[in-house]
């Protein structure tokens, strides 16, 4: 695909990925602060979406060259884990209620922010894949922004962020993920080669992020045969809905 | 020599090659708590990512079809830690160790050796063509079964298994390969249709093993960063080097 035409559709289905984010902010916005197991489940139902989302782009993002597609996977990985690093991020639990101070909040906006870039990346990338691939990719990370959300407007009222604002803020860390699932789409438009690489930055960056901050938090919240339950059960059902749409 | 000798001794081939995945583990000496966790991620990553592999081939035979096979995956797996664990814990005895030891590494021989019997049906289906393609076929399955056993050897040694008794362990769980490939072979057109069942509930078992055991085991005992890494990157080194095979 080499033509912009579609960039419409891409800019379309971004935003509404960014927007069902305010899904996630009703129970604060309700003042119903949801338990801290269900926090758990939303953030395994988060990361088997991301997984399935993962596995979608590396059977079919990455079949033009696995060298590249391997590298990018590579960067994807070394950004997260840079960006953490820089960040001071690494190790945050977004459920630590001990230290309820500023920079706890500070910090689980900016970790959604940059997560809301990779997936920008990942719905740019199989946009150019193939445009059944990046709706179902968009609408797979709009329903993987809802528990994110909730996960991040939980943790935003106790800090003492008022439930509105933390689910104008839910959706505003999003708004990068428009931007970059543009910028993506129209890189790969303007330099098919660069596709494989996108992807796996993609890739490694999804990947990586759900096994350093979803699953671990998971685990620490509910028992670990309810995550790994939600969490196949979402990596299934994205894996056959989406992983063989092409 | 008959066709399915040939088929038999193609297999067995792949199945000897699962124990040269414990070599890597010859150069390891020291065996601390930090091994365990890492080498318990290396075998998260490798077993998602061969997972990725069998859900792509199975999907191929039926969607639905691999997904039922899935949850029957699961439901296997959830039944057999329901019977280790009414075995009372000390009861249970593999290699040296006991208990919560002894009760991960029985759990990882039996999923690892269980999804062989779905692999040595898709061989001997995928032979099911002709034995022209044979050798090729075969060698590609032998270099895709050494990862597995760098996944079985990562959980039985830092338990203090040898590194040879690691090596047979890793063919034992791949002896189901020639043993289900021959009838395969001979009978495609009454294996083909549970392929995709097979292929989903190797899959599910593998996966709720890594979900459910040895992720949570790897985070208690490591850094959250090193653990996703090494996790994260074995599977995609393993997706991209079944496709390329």
């Amino acid at each position: 695909m080499t033509t912009l035409e579609p960039l419409g559709t891409v800019l379309a289905f971004s935003t509404l990925a960014a927007l069902a984010a305010a899904f996630g902010a009703l129970p604060q916005a309700f003042h119903v602060p949801p338990p801290r197991r269900a926090i758990g489940w939303a953030n395994a139902l988060a990361g088997g979406l991301m997984l399935g989302v993962a596995y979608a782009l590396l059977t079919q993002g990455l079949t033009q060259g696995l060298l590249a597609g391997g590298a990018g996977a590579l960067l994807g990985l070394a950004f997260v884990r840079g960006t953490h690093a820089l960040a001071g991020t690494g190790e945050l639990d977004l459920d630590s209620s001990e230290s309820p101070s500023a920079s706890v909040g500070y910090k689980s906006v900016l970790v959604d922010a940059l997560h809301a870039a990779d997936e920008g990346v990942a719905i740019g990338a199989a946009m150019a894949v193939a445009l059944p691939l990046g709706t179902a990719m968009a609408v797979t990370l709009a329903i993987h922004n809802i528990p994110e959300a909730l996960v991040l407007t939980s943790a935003l009222t106790r800090v003492g962020v008022r439930p509105y604002q933390s689910a104008v803020i839910a959706v505003a860390v999003n708004v990068n993920q428009v931007l970059l699932a543009v910028f993506a789409f129209s890189l790969v438009a303007l330099w098919p080669s660069l596709l494989p690489w996108l992807a796996g930055f993609a890739v490694g960056a999804l990947i990586y992020r759900t096994l350093v901050e979803l699953l671990p938090e998971s685990y620490a919240q509910a028992g670990r045969t309810s995550i790994a339950m939600i969490t196949l059960l979402a990596l299934g059902v994205v894996v056959l809905l989406v992983g063989v749409t092409s | 020599m008959s066709e399915w000798l040939v088929v038999f001794l193609y297999a067995l081939l792949t199945a000897v090659a699962t124990g040269l995945g414990a070599l890597p583990f010859v150069f390891m000496r020291t065996i601390s708590e930090r091994f365990v966790s890492y080498a318990g991620a290396v075998a998260s990553g490798l077993m998602l990512g061969a997972s990725f592999g069998l859900v792509a081939e199975g999907t191929g035979y039926g969607r639905g079809e691999t997904l039922l096979g899935g949850l029957l995956g699961v439901a296997f797996i959830l039944l057999t830690q329901r019977f280790l664990g009414e075995q009372d814990g000390h009861d249970i005895v593999f290699e040296a160790a006991r208990g919560e030891g002894a009760r991960r590494m029985l759990l990882m021989v039996i999923v690892m050796t269980v999804h062989s019997f779905a692999e040595g049906v898709a061989v001997g289906v995928s032979f099911g063509g002709g034995v022209t393609l044979g050798a090729v076929i075969t060698i590609a399955i032998a270099i895709h079964n050494v990862p597995e056993g760098v996944a079985i050897s990562a959980v039985l040694r830092p338990q203090g298994v040898s590194v040879g008794r690691c090596a047979a362990w890793s063919v034992f769980s791949s002896l189901p390969q020639p043993l289900m490939a021959v009838p395969a072979f001979l009978f495609v057109e009454a294996f083909r249709p549970a392929l995709p069942y097979g292929l989903g509930f190797a899959a599910g078992a593998m996966v709720f093993m890594v979900l459910g055991d040895l992720l949570p085991e790897a985070y208690g005992h490591g850094k959250r960063a090193q653990v996703a890494t090494l996790a994260a990157a074995s599977a995609v080194a393993m997706v991209l080097f079944q496709q390329w095979l």
